[in-house]
């Protein structure tokens, strides 16, 4: 099996798997209890927020565990505003956000909130004039991703960060697709909040992180027995939590080298396909991208058929295509590049990380420009030239 | 159940489509169905002779099940009269496939009604008209965004550099012009309300060699934007559907 889908889900590091598996059954503590093995307990949660704040340039009282993702940005979105709406009920997003803050944005959006949709170019970058554009003296909140998840642009994130603080404004940004691709430091960058995920830097599934910046005040979206600074309740999950920090100490150690790497499976991929398959197309930026993030798009062929073909080679691959989504809607990231919908249903998505060998970059070149080739002669799109 | 998740005998239909391609001839006819929102357009071209269907093929752009559709459909029809031909619903289709996801009955199944258009097609033959030429009408938002994207004339290029650039079809001028700012832009649509089988083949062949990305039977309905030019309105008048088009200039 050739995987190539760790922007979906990626595995656990076995180095990981192993410094979780006493917190299971011997280390089985609550922080909270004042008995021996609730200070062993409380011990390593203090130990891992201090590693994760180090991984970002944070301190450990600005780490907030949660549990995941899509929890972080609930959080730093839904938090932030209900405490600070006496300020401005206006907050920035982007047009190629992950789905999750999109639909947190039109949650806030039915209970009163005024949400602008900053446009990005063709290659997926913010357009910084419509961003300076869009403040206005109710704006209390900038929410743009590190980098996009899809099409893996990398945003120009101390610009943004360097803009809202001059205006007074709360700088937010999902790094989730980032933060194993980017020495990513928060006090350069002038973020004020920021979402991790363990499972993205090869931690378990269920535990995330929102960074939020000292002095910034939310409003607690889980309310409980006030762990977490009071700002997420509910016993600390430490097995979890212990893997995210140990899944963060390997990162910062080894991502300088897995980059390299990456770079040169992600030039030879690109070059690969766009020599050797007539009328294909990079989506996104050709400089300016994570590592591991190559994406095309091929004229006249649909992206779930290239996914279903691609698996009966045993080779796991993603697409933007409508048909493989629960909604059946192309996905907004394509289309806000300014890719019509069937481009977008043509688009091929490959996440490389650090368990793929230069050998599935071979496999996947030798096959792909056969599979392209076979559904074209299917495809009523697409006429040989 | 997921959506990708499909039946061994749609994987098999999928895999080794039966009769593939398209037919040519006077007693041929044809039927194309699309669905834009999901992706899938579906050609059926038969082969009709004493009333029976001795020969037909299909080409599909769409999914894994839009493709079995279409596959087991030749199957079912061929040597079947007209008649009976026709009485193919879209639920035998997905019966004969051992199912079809549930999300996927509707907007991917198409197949019969690719079948039934054929047909209509093949009743109707001797009555057919190309549609008219279509003039375009008055597009909402072009005095609001001069100097703010709209464009009639071209001073500097360079200001164009990078954008994401949708030209209207003027005829020649206009086609020039498409291939031009390509080598300054990634991103130029060509937007035509003609048929892609009434548009000029040369004019074709130049843009798709420049890898301009050419819009057929569309119209630009309005301009949208805050300060400058962020969407346009677009009408597909094949699909008579209205979408919106992120974009930064509109050359007219």
């Amino acid at each position: 099996m050739i995987y190539f889908d760790y922007q979906s889900s990626k595995p656990v590091d076995p180095r990981v798997i192993e410094s979780m598996l006493p917190y299971f059954d011997k280390k089985f503590g609550n922080p909270s209890s004042l008995h021996k093995i609730g200070d062993e307990a409380t011990e390593i949660l203090d130990h891992s927020r201090q590693a994760v704040a180090k991984f970002i340039n944070a301190k450990p009282e600005e780490i907030i565990f949660t549990s995941g993702a899509t929890e972080s940005n609930n959080l730093a979105l839904i938090g932030f505003a209900l405490r600070n709406k006496h300020k401005g009920n206006h907050i920035i997003i982007s047009e190629i956000e992950h789905i999750s803050l999109h639909n947190i944005a039109k949650y806030l959006q039915k209970n009163g909130f005024e949400i602008t949709r900053v446009p990005v170019d063709f290659y997926g970058q913010i357009d910084l004039d419509a961003l300076k554009d869009s403040i206005t003296d109710k704006t209390i909140l900038v929410s743009i991703n590190y980098a996009n998840n899809e099409v893996g642009t990398i945003q120009e994130i101390a610009e943004i960060g360097n803009l809202c603080r001059e205006r007074g404004i709360a700088f937010h940004t999902d790094a989730v697709a980032a933060e194993s691709q980017i020495h990513i430091n928060v006090e350069d960058n002038k973020i004020d909040l920021m979402t991790l995920s363990s499972n993205d830097i090869y931690g378990p599934k269920g535990v995330g992180v929102l960074y939020i910046k000292k002095g910034l005040r939310l409003n607690p979206i889980i309310i409980g027995g006030g762990q977490e600074f009071g700002l997420r309740s509910g016993t600390e999950n430490i097995p979890g939590i212990v893997g995210m920090k140990t899944a963060a100490e390997i990162m910062e150690k080894e991502m300088d080298s897995e980059i390299a790497t990456l770079k040169v499976y992600q030039k030879k991929l690109i070059q690969g396909v766009l020599d050797n398959i007539p009328d294909s197309y990079l989506n996104g930026h050709p400089e300016k991208r994570l590592a591991n993030n190559v994406h095309f798009r091929f004229d006249g062929i649909e992206g779930e058929s290239l996914l279903l073909a691609l698996k009966d080679k045993d080779i796991s691959v993603s697409t933007g295509s409508a048909c493989s989504s629960k909604t059946l809607e192309p996905s907004h990231t394509l289309i806000a590049l300014g890719l019509v919908h069937e481009e977008a249903h043509g688009s091929l998505q490959l996440t490389m990380g650090r368990f793929n060998k230069p050998e599935d970059i071979d496999t996947l070149l030798n096959l792909l420009p056969g599979v392209v080739k076979k559904l074209r002669g299917l495809s009523p799109l697409y006429k040989e030239s | 159940m997921k959506s990708t998740t499909y039946s061994e005998k749609v994987l098999d239909h999928f895999r080794n489509p039966r009769n593939v391609g398209t037919l040519e001839g006077e007693d041929v006819s044809m039927g194309r169905v699309g669905n834009p929102v999901c992706g899938d357009l579906m050609e059926i071209y038969i082969r009709v002779k004493d009333n029976i269907i001795t020969d037909i093929k299909f080409k599909t752009f769409g999914c894994g099940s839009a493709i079995a559709t279409a596959s087991m459909i030749t199957e079912l029809a061929k040597g079947k009269s007209i008649e009976e031909a026709e009485k193919i619903t879209r639920g035998d289709v997905a019966d004969e496939l051992d199912g079809l996801p549930p999300i996927k009955m509707h907007c991917s199944n198409l197949a019969a009604d690719a079948l039934k258009a054929a047909i209509k097609n093949y009743r109707e033959k001797g009555h057919q008209s190309e549609k008219e030429k279509r003039t375009l009408q008055k597009i909402i938002g072009i005095e609001r965004f001069q100097d703010a994207g709209v464009y009639t004339k071209i001073n500097d290029p360079q200001q164009l550099k990078d954008k994401r650039i949708i030209i209207l079809d003027k005829g020649e001028e206009s086609v020039s012009r498409a291939c031009l700012l390509r080598e300054l832009s990634p991103r130029v649509v060509f937007i035509t309300p003609n048929k892609e089988s009434l548009f000029n083949e040369e004019f074709k062949q130049k843009l798709h060699k420049a890898r301009v990305k050419i819009l057929y039977e569309t119209e630009i309905l309005e301009l949208l934007g805050r300060k400058k030019i962020e969407k346009i309105k677009v009408h597909d008048l094949n699909e008579d559907e209205v979408y919106e088009l992120f974009a930064d200039a509109i050359i007219l």
